[in-house]
């Protein structure tokens, strides 16, 4: 593998000398906190593999091991749960993985959704101006104004009335991506619109003008590029938004289905038994999610840093 | 300078009112009474809150017996033509107003006008004559052996009052000055109503009964978020709330300064079926019979299910079985059926198998998930009981605002629901949910899957109108095993009632949920 | 100038009736206010009854029409669930969540801007690292969460704050405040932190990176090499330059502040307007989400108006 990329021609090769991959070595932070989202990435894809069971199968459950403590046999089954089983008697270290793979399936799926959205608003809003730019930032407003609960009750009410039965299990989890995803967009529209305002007077785009490029290959060809960086920040930051607002959206009662529950609902039951003294049920899939955010959040921090030319 | 003397004195009112705590009560549940009218809505959170401010002819005991209140005796008239009520005197309202006959009689036209929710409470009567001033008589149209029982939250109002305020009528979409002020004969009188936020009751002077409470203050607090109401109770911001999550009782118990107070509600929870539907609406398999048209089908479902799991983990212990759809603590429970169809997932298999669905089907659940204690899990563990026995329920859980228009509108194969008949009765949950639907007669309104049996039908009027005790409960076994042996639905349990106090309240809990603060003492 | 300004007003109308035209398109999809009006017992009779007397019955254009025609007279509507009007119950509920919304700014501007200084003057230091990473902590979370967490912690555990409400309150005038009592003011500060924390840190990080840049610059160098202290050179010029850009996020994130105390609201039981909605969500109480949700956008829209309107006053180049 690693004789692979030694070898390997270009691009490869120019990546890890680039002086991005230098300071990437060099910054502890951004090392753990990329280590830390692979893994956790990983461990989501490949969590058939890691749980010891399927914690979306309701005939494999049993409710009598429900509230079963951390590594102690269940007084009924004797079976034994890493990190104890919650009020269905679900593993919860399965459940965790089951979990993070819809939250990060949320959060991924939403994210890009918000960022072709945006983008494109913000990139045809800032060259254009003029009444397009008008229309496109009056439409952000209204964005604004709706709190992403009504948006996902919205959406979730008109995706009930035409969505044929057998799909509606899967119904939550688009709604979901949806309605975090539509109010994702908003902010790149509004960066990259600033960047394109200020790219479209630079010498380079005039000059592609005048000789006679049209409006769309500018757009994409030469402006796209320069305005690339501050969207890879946001849109870091805002997968771990997004992850976050998928857990909010599943407190206020619009997440993912109890029986397929994402990190969210997890912890949106689990806060049920703070008082209880099951503080499993609450503490793995919290930590958890904080453990995501957070390293998600870090590696956002160090590509701002890094990416930011007039730090350098 | 005027405005900082007006604070001055404001936080000066308040220091003084706040010296005098050692009887104030604050209490916390999860929904505001959402008006002071006591004919304008028919939901328990106004009508337990009311039945403090607020007095009936009759009122219920700590037993949940019907007892003397603004009647103090009563008779049936005739041949069951109606009930003759003696009214107390020298009764007063909370303005000093004096209670008389036309009080009632106002009383009763205003709860039973189409404005008032409470109208249905009045279908059986036929006219309401003022005798004397402490004398009135109820006509019904049809012998009616439990009328005195039905009316325990038929609250009265002062006729002169309601017309100085122009609040003769109800109104629920304007509101008027019914709506945020109260008068009547009861032992609490509102003093402070600031909606969605606060109550704040004290005793009356004048009450007619003897005060059996110590109380001098007590304040309501809506507190929605269950995990925010344990904090407060647990912290000594309030002293009492209703409920506790089952999970946390507990620890509540055991800690010190708070206590827990268990008890049976009168709610049965029970799964019902989509017994008209030819087809189901939420199934792989479309176009394929209804197999819940099959009482093989539903009886494997009450087989399949393992309450007593359900009652152990998720209900903490708190629960109780239920057979029927009614608690034992009503009138009517029918012993004879006491037995429920016990936990036998084989048995049911077989059953499935021998309907021909060996290789099970699928279909949809639907359930609320802020309505009954614990609702979205108990769904769930059922959903796991069924995939068990073979068949796959797809559950689709909801909040109540949602889930009552779903269930109005038939989408559903299966669904939760959860009763408490406001009777006290097992005539009501009869009528309500077991009767066939029928909208000019006003039965079955709640029978949203369409269960149908001609006998039941036949029985239900015979059983309003039986005045004598045994041979009523004869009709009423006979409908009971009707229900059962149809497996018209699956009764799961008779929801606990657990309420969180501090240590050094004492009270009564009434199966009906409503907390009663004439019987409340502090030490 | 004035015609930008005309215009602006003109969209910002605009902006106001398409917002009202999308919620009302969607109360039909949150759920029905009918079975939380009537009891237990009602029948299909005065299901259908109530419906048209509250004309739920006809299409949701006209419902808007309706609501619109009373609201440029001033009405609001009254609440299906309090049978009040809304326009009240708005008034009672706003001093709740405008001094949270206040207290919360405040707490987020004060440390932000502190730590901010700190971790760029220590720009490497092993303090500053660590509290740039706690303050992702507080970001990583959901409110609920650090919510519910706070109130275990400081008012069951430890008892030192209460979990619930605003406490005692004054009444001045119309406006009941909480800021005047020692309960009123203990009862504001695990919401204030909960509902401040994501802004602290965003404005910690702006004050951070505009300090950092600002530092660079020729006359901080010309300053120190003036022989000035340090501490001059920070506070005196650095902060000074770094203000701008942070007042204007402070400015943008008040209104966010207000939108979004829904969760704290409901967290702590905060009677303020956020919790008002919540329960208006659950009762299906149209008056009141349409009357809350118009509020919020004639905030945000204002807020925006103001921003773009300021910024064309400093940069003719904007002005077309």
């Amino acid at each position: 593998m690693i004789e692979a990329i030694k070898h390997a021609p270009g691009r490869i090769k120019r990546a890890l000398d680039s002086d991005f991959f230098w300071k990437f070595r060099r910054s502890p932070v951004a090392v753990i906190s990329f280590a830390a989202t692979f893994l956790l990435v990983m461990s989501a894809l490949f969590a058939p593999l890691l749980a010891t069971m399927n914690p979306f199968d309701p005939a494999s459950l049993n409710l009598m091991n429900g509230f079963t403590p951390p590594v102690t046999p269940s007084a009924f089954t004797g079976e034994t749960f890493l990190m104890g089983a919650d009020d269905q008697g679900r593993d919860v270290f399965s459940t965790i993985l089951y979990g993070m793979r819809i939250s990060l399936f949320v959060g991924f799926a939403a994210v890009t959704l918000g960022l072709l959205i945006g983008v494109t608003l913000g990139l045809i809003s800032g060259y254009f101006g003029g009444w397009t730019d008008t229309i496109i930032m009056r439409i952000a407003d209204v964005q604004l104004t709706f709190p992403s609960i009504l948006v996902a009750m919205l959406i979730f009410g008109v995706a009930k009335g035409f969505t044929p039965p057998e799909y509606r299990d899967q119904l939550a989890i688009w709604v979901l991506i949806l309605s975090i995803g539509l109010s994702d967009w908003v902010q790149f529209a509004r960066v990259v619109r600033g960047a394109t305002m200020v790219e479209k007077n630079k010498e380079y785009v005039q000059a592609a003008r005048l000789i006679g490029r049209g409006a769309m290959p500018i757009i994409f060809r030469h402006i796209l590029p320069n305005v690339l960086s501050p969207v890879l920040v946001i849109a870091t930051i805002s997968l771990a938004l997004a992850i976050i607002a998928e857990a909010t959206l599943s407190f206020l009662g619009v997440g993912a289905p109890p029986t397929q529950p994402s990190l969210g609902t997890l912890i949106r039951i689990g806060q049920g038994y703070l008082f209880s003294g099951e503080w499993w049920i609450l503490f793995f899939p919290s930590v958890t999610l904080l453990a995501l955010a957070l390293s998600v959040n870090l590696l956002g921090d160090w590509l701002r840093d890094a990416l930011n030319p007039k730090l350098r | 300078m005027l405005m900082f003397r007006y604070a001055a004195i404001s936080a000066l009112a308040l220091a003084c009112a706040s010296a005098a705590t050692a009887e104030t009560i604050r209490w916390a549940g999860t929904t505001d009474p959402q008006t002071m009218d006591p004919h304008a809505v028919n939901s328990a959170p106004v009508l337990g809150f009311l039945n403090n401010v607020f007095e009936g002819l009759v009122r219920r005991g700590k037993d949940m017996s019907v007892e003397p209140a603004l009647a103090t005796s009563w008779e049936p008239i005739g041949d069951g033509e109606g009930w003759r009520f003696t009214l107390r005197e020298g009764v007063k309202f909370h303005d000093g107003a004096e209670f008389t006959a036309e009080d009632v009689l106002f009383s009763y036209q205003r709860a039973s006008d189409e404005a008032s929710d409470t109208r249905s409470w009045f279908a059986p009567v036929s006219g309401v004559n003022v005798i004397d001033d402490f004398t009135v008589d109820i006509m019904t149209s049809a012998p009616n052996p439990i009328f005195p029982d039905s009316i325990a939250n038929w609250m009265i109002m002062d006729s002169g009052w309601a017309e100085t305020n122009s609040a003769t009528l109800p109104d629920k979409e304007n509101g008027n000055y019914a709506t945020l002020n109260a008068n009547g004969t009861g032992a609490f009188m509102v003093t402070d109503r600031q909606p969605g936020l606060s109550t704040t009751l004290t005793p009356f002077g004048g009450w007619w009964d003897e005060a059996e409470h110590n109380i001098t203050e007590a304040t309501f607090t809506p507190i929605d978020n269950p995990a925010t109401a344990v904090a407060a109770l647990l912290s000594g911001d309030v002293d009492m709330i209703n409920p506790v999550p089952i999970q946390d009782a507990a620890r509540v118990d055991q800690r010190d300064g708070t206590k827990v107070i268990r008890g049976i509600e009168a709610r049965v929870i029970m799964l019902g079926f989509g017994h008209e539907a030819d087809q189901l609406k939420y199934t792989a398999m479309a176009g394929e019979k209804n197999p819940f048209q099959d009482v093989r089908v539903r009886e494997a479902v009450a087989k399949a299910i393992n309450v007593d799991a359900i009652r152990q983990t998720i209900m903490r212990g708190s629960a109780e079985e239920a057979s029927q759809l009614v608690s034992p603590a009503m009138r009517g429970y029918s012993d004879a059926n006491a037995a429920r169809t016990a936990y036998d997932p084989e048995g049911a298999k077989a059953l499935l198998a021998e309907a021909g669905y060996a290789d099970g089907f699928s279909f949809g659940l639907k359930c609320p998930n802020n309505r009954y204690l614990n609702d979205e899990a108990v769904c769930q563990a059922v959903t796991g009981m069924l995939a068990q026995v073979g068949i796959s329920a797809e559950l689709d859980a909801m909040p109540v605002q949602n889930y009552w228009p779903e269930l109005r509108a038939d989408n559903f194969d299966m669904y939760l629901l959860g009763w408490s008949p406001g009777t006290f009765d097992h005539e009501h949950p009869v009528r309500f949910l077991v009767t066939t639907p029928n909208a000019e007669k006003k039965l079955g309104s709640w029978n949203f899957g369409g269960f149908s049996n001609a006998r039941v039908d036949e029985l239900l009027p015979m059983v309003q109108s039986e005045i004598d005790d045994t041979k009523r409960q004869a009709m009423i076994d006979e409908t009971v095993a009707i229900y059962q042996s149809e497996h018209a639905y699956v009764p799961l349990y008779v929801q606990p009632l657990v309420w969180g106090v501090r240590d050094n309240v004492e009270l009564t809990q009434r199966p009906d949920n409503f907390f009663i603060l004439r019987w409340v003492t502090m030490n | 100038m004035f015609s930008f300004v005309i215009r602006r007003i003109l969209q910002a109308l605009l902006v106001l009736l398409v917002v009202g035209l999308v919620a009302f398109a969607m109360f039909n999809f949150i759920g029905d206010p009918i079975d939380n009006m009537l009891g237990q017992e009602r029948t299909q009779e005065d299901v259908d009854r109530l419906k048209e007397r509250l004309g739920l019955d006809q299409p949701f254009v006209v419902q808007y029409a309706k609501f619109l025609l009373a609201a440029a007279q001033g009405n609001f509507g009254v609440s299906y669930e309090q049978g009040r009007p809304v326009a009240d119950i708005l008034a009672e509920r706003a001093p709740a969540t405008l001094e949270l919304a206040a207290v919360s700014g405040v707490f987020a501007l004060t440390l932000g801007i502190v730590l901010g200084v700190f971790t760029a003057i220590r720009r490497d230091g092993f303090w500053a690292n660590v509290i740039m990473t706690l303050s992702l902590v507080g970001v990583s979370l959901p409110t609920f969460l650090i919510g519910i967490l706070l109130i275990y912690l400081f008012s069951v555990e430890l008892d030192w704050l209460p979990s619930f409400g605003r406490g005692d309150t004054v009444q001045i005038g119309g406006w009941s405040t909480g800021l005047l009592t020692t309960s009123g003011l203990t009862a504001l500060i695990l919401p204030s932190i909960t509902l401040g924390l994501y802004q602290m840190t965003l404005i910690m990080r702006l004050v951070r990176s505009e300090m950092l840049e600002v530092m660079r610059q020729d006359y901080i160098r010309f300053a120190r090499a003036r022989g000035l202290s340090e501490r001059t050179v920070t506070f005196r010029h650095a902060l000074k330059n770094t203000m701008v850009p942070v007042i204007t996020v402070t400015g943008l994130q008040l209104g966010s502040l207000i939108a979004f105390a829904i969760i704290t609201e409901s967290v702590f039981q905060w009677p303020g307007m956020g919790l008002l909605f919540i329960n208006a969500i659950q009762f299906v109480d149209i008056p009141v989400m349409a009357a809350y949700l118009m509020m919020i956008s004639v905030m945000f829209v204002a807020i925006n108006l103001i921003v773009d309107i300021l910024y064309v006053a400093v940069d003719p180049r904007l002005r077309t």
